[in-house]
């Protein structure tokens, strides 16, 4: 007796989906997630056009106070930061269910017997969670909107990025959830481990960022600091490539543990050879530099003449920095011209000279603490200064060549005297209501 | 019915051992199912019974042993295209209305709309289609659970304690929807209700701590005890276990 016909893989996939969806509706934690968004994105945004407009006031008679004014990073990033907050606390409650749920009520002993991998499976559930998430949204667009309306500038390609980066932090931070929920035994649990990653990474950030060795590295790595490049302005290609390598690394792994049929060795054999060849991939990636500068104040790129000229150093340039990394000038440095220069100059090392003793007085016994030495083709020169404008010409000095800075448009700024007030009712009223007859309806089951 | 005639059986389980950690769950069991039949698979609680089902789909890993189909070895990833596997317990979106959550399981097992409609009149779920699951008792769960089984197309079924929570007059019309299923497959029912076990099965399968005491029909069985013909299947399970 033949085998029966088996419904088509891409029919099982399409109901799959969909049932997933309706799982997600059901869920109150959605809705609550949604809800608390609204309201969270609403004061951000009402709260950020406050200060914007008070910095605005000044501004506006005054010019050279006006290029300060960027909508990107006096509204957006304020907006947007409630977006990671929701992300990084109540994201994972709502992931950690899409396996979770299915673990606890016993479905996933079922969908593990459909003719689809558990990987297919996973991407489905990961597809439904990216539609819905779609949906978190609302809010955010509202605030464009309503900014659009009072009159504001938008950038488009800067506000394109940030919401790429929380894209990207979102899938990195569903796909934890997801592993989170596999390996645990409880949703309790899988909702600790996810926090503990979330959590963990913001707290690296801010308490290894002015560390060296290893916890400098991880720190560069935290989805917190990976977050922060996007909404920057700069679309770091070794970023994206992290989050990227981070969210597969989990997917892969939760569908290597969804599966309880494969025996444990097996399981922990292939997670470590993952492991491997992700982390690989991603140490790969943060060695890259190659970036776009998407601010309109072009505030990551050096002048294009400058670019030109560093782009065509033949020679290894190769600077020491005595100063120890809590020192904010090396942060300054860092920030002013150090990343400027590691993305142009195709052959630089930079060497950290640490002194003996660390801490605020550290320079008291250390005569070269602060010294910044220079060394391009043999020649040689040193400085105390961090400023760009000093140390180019040190580099073109010790290269032997002259550059004449070409002229760019001047970014005048929009500067913006608004009131956002009116747009309350929408974030604190209207959505969350809306969120919380829907949480009801699907209660109901009525999905 | 079908006999122990190994020419038209369809499954052949073969030397199955599973461990967790120094716990022998199984040991080295062999059977055979063939078409059309219904076999039963009883044991005291903590005999291995649903061990030996997730072993068999592929949700469980094993130590050794092989499963074979029409004598072509069946490796974890095929079994779905042969076996269905309806766990004992499971609460499949609960919060989701019955007619949603059945229509769902109904079209990835490519079963047709009257299907459906056929199993919903005679488990006669009508009455809570739009209800959650959640909110059923707990006969009703049983039947939407076994409504979902019986939406699936593979020749062989697994069913874990399906009987389990129905009363006398349930259970006997479940028992018949079962027949009436099982001439176009076959099924391995997990029983702990002997007098149940009795009534539907053809031939059985006795556990006890990962062992196999038995396997056959039960007169074969009997004259394993040294029981006189006749016998209940609880006499069996007393003198083997």
């Amino acid at each position: 007796m033949p085998l029966p016909e088996e419904p088509s893989r891409q029919g099982i996939i399409r109901n799959l989906l969909a049932q997933e969806l309706r799982s997600l509706l059901v869920s109150p934690a959605l809705w609550l997630m949604l809800g608390i968004v609204s309201v969270l994105v609403g004061y951000s945004f009402i709260q950020a056009v406050a200060l914007y407009s008070q910095a605005s006031r000044t501004a506006l008679s005054f010019p050279e106070l006006a290029r300060g004014m960027n909508p990107l990073d006096g509204i957006f990033v304020p907006t947007f930061g409630a977006y990671y907050l929701s992300e990084s606390l109540l994201l994972p409650f709502v992931a950690i269910r899409l396996v979770g749920l299915d673990k606890e009520s016993g479905a996933l002993k079922l969908l593990l017997q459909l003719p689809i991998s558990p990987l297919t499976l996973c991407a489905v559930k990961i597809g439904a969670m990216g539609l819905l998430w779609l949906l978190t949204l609302l809010p955010g667009a509202l605030a464009l909107l309503f900014w659009h309306n009072l009159g504001g500038h938008i950038s488009l390609p800067g506000i394109s990025l940030l919401f790429a980066g929380h894209a990207l932090f979102s899938l990195t931070v569903v796909a934890i959830g997801m592993f989170a929920a596999a390996i645990s035994d409880s949703l309790p649990t899988a909702a600790m481990l996810s926090l503990a990653v979330t959590l963990g990474s913001w707290v690296l950030d801010f308490a290894a960022g002015s560390q060296d060795g290893i916890m400098a590295i991880v720190s560069k790595v935290s989805l917190t600091a990976m977050l922060r490049q996007f909404e920057s302005g700069l679309l770091s290609f070794s970023h994206v490539a992290a989050f990227l390598c981070i969210a597969l690394f989990f997917f892969l792994l939760t569908a290597l543990w969804l599966h309880p049929g494969r025996s444990l060795l097996s399981r922990t054999g292939s997670s470590l050879l993952l492991l491997v060849i992700l982390g690989s991939l991603l140490a790969g990636a943060m060695q890259s530099h190659r970036a776009l500068d998407l601010t309109e104040n072009r505030r990551h790129s050096l002048n294009p003449a400058d670019s030109r000229a560093l782009g065509q150093l033949q020679h290894t340039l190769t600077i020491t920095i005595h100063l120890n990394p809590e020192d904010s000038r090396l942060q300054d440095m860092e920030h002013d011209i150090l990343a400027k220069l590691r993305r142009t100059i195709p052959h630089l090392v930079v060497r950290y000279a640490r002194s003996e003793s660390a801490g605020l007085f550290a320079a008291a016994g250390d005569s070269q603490y602060g010294l910044i030495e220079y060394e391009y083709n043999g020649r040689h020169d040193e400085s105390y200064s961090n400023s760009p404008r000093e140390i180019l010409p040190i580099i073109y000095n010790l290269a032997g060549i002259k550059v004449v800075q070409v002229p760019v448009p001047r970014y005048r700024g929009y500067p913006l005297v608004a009131d956002a007030t009116g747009c309350r009712w929408w974030f604190y009223g209207l959505i969350p209501l809306l969120c919380l007859a829907f949480g009801i309806y699907g209660l109901q089951g009525r999905w | 019915m079908k006999h122990d005639d190994t020419n038209t059986m369809r499954l052949r389980v073969t030397g199955l051992d599973k461990r967790f950690g120094s716990y022998r769950a199984l040991t080295n069991i062999s059977f055979a199912v063939g078409s059309g039949e219904i076999m039963g698979l009883i044991g005291p609680n903590g005999a291995g019974k649903t061990t030996l089902l997730e072993c068999l789909t592929g949700l469980c890993s094993v130590q050794a042993g092989t499963v074979r189909w029409d004598d072509r070895p069946l490796g974890p990833d095929e079994r779905n295209r042969v076996l269905w596997y309806q766990p004992d317990n499971i609460l499949p979106y609960a919060r989701q209305r019955v007619a949603t959550t059945l229509s769902f399981f109904r079209r990835i097992h490519g079963a047709g709309k009257d299907d459906l409609a056929d199993l919903v009149k005679r488990l006669e779920l009508t009455p809570v289609l739009r209800q959650p699951l959640l909110n059923l008792s707990k006969g009703y769960r049983r039947r939407v659970l076994l409504a979902m089984a019986l939406l699936s197309r593979q020749p062989l079924l697994l069913l874990d304690e399906p009987f389990d929570g129905f009363d006398l007059r349930q259970a006997l019309s479940v028992m018949a929807l079962l027949r009436r299923h099982v001439t176009r497959r076959a099924m391995i029912l997990s029983i702990h209700q002997l007098s149940e076990a009795e009534k539907i099965c053809d031939r059985f399968l006795l556990l006890d701590q990962g062992r196999l005491l038995g396997a056959g029909t039960l007169e074969a069985l009997c004259r394993q005890a040294g029981l006189a013909a006749g016998s209940t299947l609880e006499e069996v399970f007393l003198a083997l276990t």
